[in-house]
Order: C-alpha cells, then structure tokens, then sequence
C-alpha cells in the first residue's frame, strides 16, 4: 500500500534478535528520543512482547517500523515470523500503524553513503546520530558472534530508510503500511 | 517539528551522556535511581529545583528538556491571556492598556521570546 506518511512524528523502529529486541524511538530523523536492548533470556516471547508493550505505552509512536521478513530471500527463523505477526497484533489492539522495512530497502537507502556491510551502515548511523557513536560494536571477527548491541543499530537503519523512503518520493513512500 | 512532543525528554539526554539512573539520582541528591526512573517514565514531575538541577547536568534548557510540559504550559498561557484580552477591551483604552494588549497579543503569537530579551536588555 502506498500512503503518504509527511504528518508522521514519532517512529518506534525494533529488531528482533536472539537476546530480546532492540529498539530505537526517533522523532525526525536526526532526534534520537531513546534507544536499547530490552533482554529477553528465558521465557523470550511473552518478555519481548511486554517489553514492546511498555514502549508503545510509554512513546506512543505514530509508527511501528518492523522488519520485512515475508519478502523471498529473508532467512529470518519461524519463531521471528511468528514474533512479528504477534507484535503487528499488539500494535493493531493499539490502533498503531505498522510499517515494514525490508532489509533490501536498508541496503538501497545506504548505497549512496556506500556503506554495504552491517557494520558499515552501523558506521554510517552512528555518524549521522552522534548519541549512538558509543554503542558502536567494534567489526566482528569471522569468529565472533554479533554482539547485542547491533541490534540498536538494525532498528535505526529501518528508521533512517523510512525517513528516506518518505523523503526521496516527495511524502510517498514505496514502504509497506498497514493502518491498524 | 513534533506535533505532540513527550512531556519530557530525560531518558535520551542521560543516556546520551552515559550516566545511569542512580548516577543521575546522586548528582540530583536523591536516595536512589527509582525517582529518576519515575521521571522519565512520565509517572511523576520533578520540583522546579530538581528541574533547574536537570537543566544543569544535562546541559539542555529546561523548555527543550520538557518539550511537552513546556507545550502544555504555553497553552494554556494563551487561553488565559486570551481571556485577559477580551476583559481589557471593555475598559477604555489608554497607554497602559495599549501597552498590556501588546504584551498579550506576543503572548498570544508566541513572541514572548522577544518580551524576555527586552527585559534582559533593560535589566542589563
């Protein structure tokens, strides 16, 4: 669906990771409101989703930017699929609306700062939002796991290319909304 | 520009400078990290001093740092200056008078900026 979306204040953007969710609250796309990891360890679905809770509750976003992860060649887990359908039902229950990012659409907003690498984009948000510089992770070795804090950066890359999907296409936006 | 701004924006702000709740609690003299949480989760308002001592360690003026309270504050300014409009006009018009009508209609416009550098040059 095609809308406009000019009007729009407030963006609550989340990804979802094996630790919990992180999260980033923009309002514009250079005030950063808040940003972190809610940790979610055991009994992980019913904690995020309280979590989430708490953030629409305490924010009240305009819009819930999620991750795409029903367009072919998302190699996102069943339990992250069924997450975000849960997360879209909680945002529904809120009359919230709901935007999906997908991470080809992450990629095409950063070409043009030619970063293409996670980290490179995490370089590029952390430039572009000077409060996120010192939660930058250093570059992960081939035998690292991915430390949790890239998860903030991911949920700031589905807001920056929101605000650049609404900005390049004068106030329309390529981006998949659904009016809750 | 935010149509309808959070009542507050400690969260962010402390964040951006790394301290924690109970950090932030010590410097405003508080027992513990609960009654910064219960600021920022909009629960509670802090005193004006507490205010004032935000604005000091944050480094952010306190209209910016209570974007929303400020908002709300400004309106409901300008519905009672409004108010004081419509009472001035029914009495006869006179420097005085003429003088307090500008003052509101700044008020009113949101020109009161201009009004506070005024005092401060005259103050000076």
């Amino acid at each position: 669906m095609t809308t406009a979306h000019n009007e729009i204040d407030r963006v609550l953007s989340i990804d979802l990771c094996n630790r919990g969710v992180g999260f980033v609250v923009l309002e514009g796309r250079r005030k950063l409101v808040d940003w972190g990891v809610k940790q979610a360890r055991k009994a992980r679905e019913t904690r995020t989703l309280a979590a989430l809770g708490q953030l629409i509750d305490l924010y009240r976003p305009d819009v819930l930017l999620l991750e795409d992860c029903f367009v072919q060649g998302s190699r996102r887990c069943p339990r992250v699929r069924k997450l975000l359908k849960q997360t879209e039902d909680l945002a529904v229950v809120r009359n919230l609306k709901v935007c999906y990012v997908s991470c080809a659409q992450v990629r095409q907003a950063f070409a043009r700062s030619k970063a293409v690498t996670k980290h490179e984009i995490a370089c590029v948000i952390a430039a572009r939002l000077a409060l996120l510089a010192p939660q930058l992770p250093p570059p992960r070795k081939p035998w690292m796991s991915e430390g949790p804090r890239m998860s903030i950066f991911d949920a700031a890359a589905f807001a920056l290319s929101f605000y650049e999907s609404s900005g390049n296409t004068n106030h329309q936006s390529n981006l998949n909304i659904s009016n809750s | 520009m935010p149509s309808r701004k959070l009542p507050n924006y400690l969260r962010g702000c402390r964040k951006g400078l790394g301290l924690s709740q109970k950090e932030m609690a010590f410097l405003l003299g508080c027992r513990n990290g609960g009654s910064v949480s219960r600021y920022e989760r909009f629960t509670r308002e802090p005193t004006l001093k507490t205010a004032l001592m935000l604005e000091a360690v944050l480094g952010v003026a306190i209209r910016e740092l209570f974007g929303g309270a400020f908002e709300q504050a400004r309106q409901q300014t300008a519905r009672q200056a409004q108010e004081l409009v419509e009472q001035l006009r029914t009495h006869e018009s006179s420097p005085p008078v003429q003088r307090k009508l500008g003052v509101l209609d700044a008020i009113l416009n949101d020109r009161h900026a201009n009004h506070l550098n005024a005092y401060d040059n005259r103050s000076q």
